[in-house]
């Protein structure tokens, strides 16, 4: 359960590599990305870690995917004379079946469904509320400046699991409050990098231009500072993603999340944790898929990274 | 150094304040405590009586400054349930809960700095990705997971080590291992990045050029000066290292913080969540505090930033 304490999550961002592409904003301010295989020597070819990356969130798409595209399969439906059937061994379960006899596929496909689905909308949050704050803070500067870095600074000191414990004791656990929470307390990453950004891009001539000839703060934002800022948050976003579905899922396990019987990663190894000795695939299953994720979303997301999340923010305060 | 000094004593300050604040919002939006703490067939008249005798029924700003100056006299409130101090709960369950933190912490971190020197004293890349790649692979797997297969293998399968419970000095070893290594990336990368920083710098070229040898050189100069982003690092990762701790504890069923806040959540007691909240708070903000000011001690330069 990590916190967040730097522009992106020291535990899922290899270390940067110096070496690399020379991007530059062109006269419009809009970093232009150049083909891939033009880019830096390093990270130019699609990496074998990259593949595998790609194919493992593929599998666990597809199986998200695929409670929703195939009928016939219900996750709910409770079968007690077919129940805790191990894998491979009834063709009707083909990943078997719990301890009530519900088809173990199904309810890893709505699983899935469910613990992404909240998680991107965690991410989705944290970058709207972090990206917004942080431009904000960087291009008007001054007390909304100070503002906004304080809370951020207040942010990372609190105990964001407790704090989440706390208000599940009051409204009772949720999949809402888990986005509320999450998504209200992830967010100063974004905002550090794109504060960061924007205040190194005030002062370039694309946008003080269109300030002179009377344009709108709300409009140079739009159109100069959020396209450079966005790419950014896309990064930030990808490599979160993962610490946000280990949180969410710590959460689910310790019965703070999505309620039954909506089934989640969590949820589902916490009840196969107590069928260890007969049947442990009730648990590990989960775990697998999971692991898919998160170690496929940190193969993936380390493309963007290496490329340096450190290493742009260094060149970008350079040429300003 | 003053004013460094108060500004980060005024933040750590404000920070208690909003999470105090924070508390207090969330208790009054549990509503009034009466009808949980008195039997089913109590009168309304007397759920009234015993809102009005816990204070519930003043204003509210009377009841904020009420709150606030029990927090300062020390008390928490009164758990539901059990009908005693939920700060004397929590702090009856702390000790549990320091144990497994602090050999984690320590675990992990003696792993990352044998881990970092290795590579630096080699120079090996390989080694460096072996590291970081096996480091990361078991961060994708989540702490209540890997728990989960390290008791399945060591205790049931081999029945080395107890899994459940905290009997003996052995049932230490499954629940540190899982924080350990969970975190040891983390510290892997920050300590070899600190490292390879000051690999680049000139003192170390000319420690090189006097003929010192890389242990010597690696021991004497780069490490100590690594000390820093380490310590901060440390300090901030308290809360996550915490965190971590509850959901480990609910998998060995540690009776430590994690457990009684845990029960406390599902018994709606929430007096004791509140003393939770409140003390793990002030450990981390504190903590944090001493770190910045320990940190401003080693290098002046900190202060002026």
């Amino acid at each position: 359960m990590t916190q967040q304490l730097l522009p992106t999550d020291p535990t899922l961002v290899p270390p940067a590599t110096r070496s690399g592409d020379s991007r530059q904003g062109d006269q419009h301010g809009k970093v232009r990305r150049r083909p891939a295989a033009a880019r830096g020597k390093r990270g130019a070819a699609a990496s074998p870690a990259f593949v595998a990356g790609c194919v493992m969130l593929g599998l666990v798409l597809l199986l998200a995917a695929g409670g929703a595209l195939l009928p016939g399969y219900d996750p709910f439906g409770q079968d007690l004379s077919a129940a805790m059937r191990k894998p491979l061994t009834d063709p009707d379960h083909l990943l078997g079946t719990d301890s009530l006899g519900r088809d173990m596929l199904s309810r890893l496909s709505l699983a899935s469904f469910v613990t992404l689905g909240i998680a991107l909308a965690v991410v989705i949050l944290n970058a709207v509320i972090g990206t917004g704050l942080g431009m904000a803070a960087g291009y008007f500067g001054g007390r909304l400046d100070s503002a906004v870095t304080t809370l951020a600074d207040v942010n990372l000191a609190m105990p964001v699991v407790l704090l989440l414990i706390a208000v599940a004791a009051v409204t009772g656990p949720s999949a809402t409050l888990t986005i509320a929470t999450l998504g209200l307390t992830y967010w100063v990453g974004y905002a550090r990098v794109s504060r960061n950004l924007a205040r190194s891009l005030r002062n370039r001539d694309f946008v003080l231009a269109p300030l002179t000839q009377g344009g709108g703060h709300g409009w140079v934002i739009r159109k100069h500072i959020l396209p450079n800022v966005f790419s950014q948050t896309l990064i930030i976003a990808a490599t979160d993603i993962a610490t946000i579905i280990l949180i969410e899922s710590s959460l689910e396990y310790l019965g703070l999340g999505v309620q039954p019987p909506v089934p989640s990663w969590g949820s589902m190894i916490f009840e196969g944790q107590k069928y260890l000795g007969t049947n442990p695939w009730l648990a590990v299953l989960p775990g697998i898929v999971m692991f898919l994720t998160v170690a496929g979303a940190q193969f993936v997301s380390q493309r963007f990274t290496a490329e340096g999340t450190t290493g742009a923010l260094l060149r970008k305060g350079r040429t300003a | 150094m003053p004013q460094y000094l108060i500004k980060r004593i005024g933040q750590a300050v404000f920070t208690l304040f909003c999470v105090l604040t924070f508390a207090f919002v969330l208790g009054r939006a549990t509503g009034k405590p009466a009808g949980l703490l008195l039997p089913d067939s109590a009168t309304p008249a007397e759920v009234d009586a015993l809102n009005g005798a816990l204070g519930f029924n003043e204003p509210l700003h009377v009841q904020y400054l009420t709150f606030l100056a029990n927090v300062l006299r020390g008390d928490f409130g009164t758990s539901y349930r059990q009908r005693e101090s939920a700060l004397a709960l929590i702090a009856e369950r702390l000790p549990a809960t320091f144990e497994l933190a602090f050999w984690s912490f320590l675990l992990g971190l003696l792993l990352a700095v044998l881990a970092a020197t290795a590579i630096q004293l080699t120079g090996s890349r390989t080694l460096r990705s072996l590291f970081i790649w096996g480091g990361s692979l078991r961060h994708s797997v989540p702490d209540f997971f890997f728990a989960l297969l390290a008791g399945l293998l060591f205790s049931v399968a081999l029945g080395m080590l107890p899994s459940l419970g905290r009997t003996s000095p052995a049932s230490l070893v499954l629940p540190v291992l899982t924080i350990a290594t969970g975190q040891f990336v983390l510290y892997v990368r920050l300590i070899d990045s600190a490292l390879s920083d000051q690999a680049g710098q000139d003192y170390v070229r000319t420690a090189f050029s006097k003929g010192q040898s890389r242990a010597r050189v690696l021991f004497s100069h780069m490490l100590p000066n690594s000390v820093l982003p380490v310590l901060t690092m440390a300090g901030l990762n308290l809360g996550s290292l915490l965190g971590g701790t509850v959901v480990v504890e609910a998998v060995f069923a540690w009776p430590g913080l994690g457990q009684v806040l845990t029960e406390a959540v599902s018994q709606r007691d929430f007096p004791i969540v509140q003393a939770g909240l409140l003390v793990v708070a002030l450990i981390f903000v504190t903590v944090n505090l001493a770190v910045d000011l320990i940190a401003a001690k080693i290098d002046p330069r900190v202060s002026l930033a």
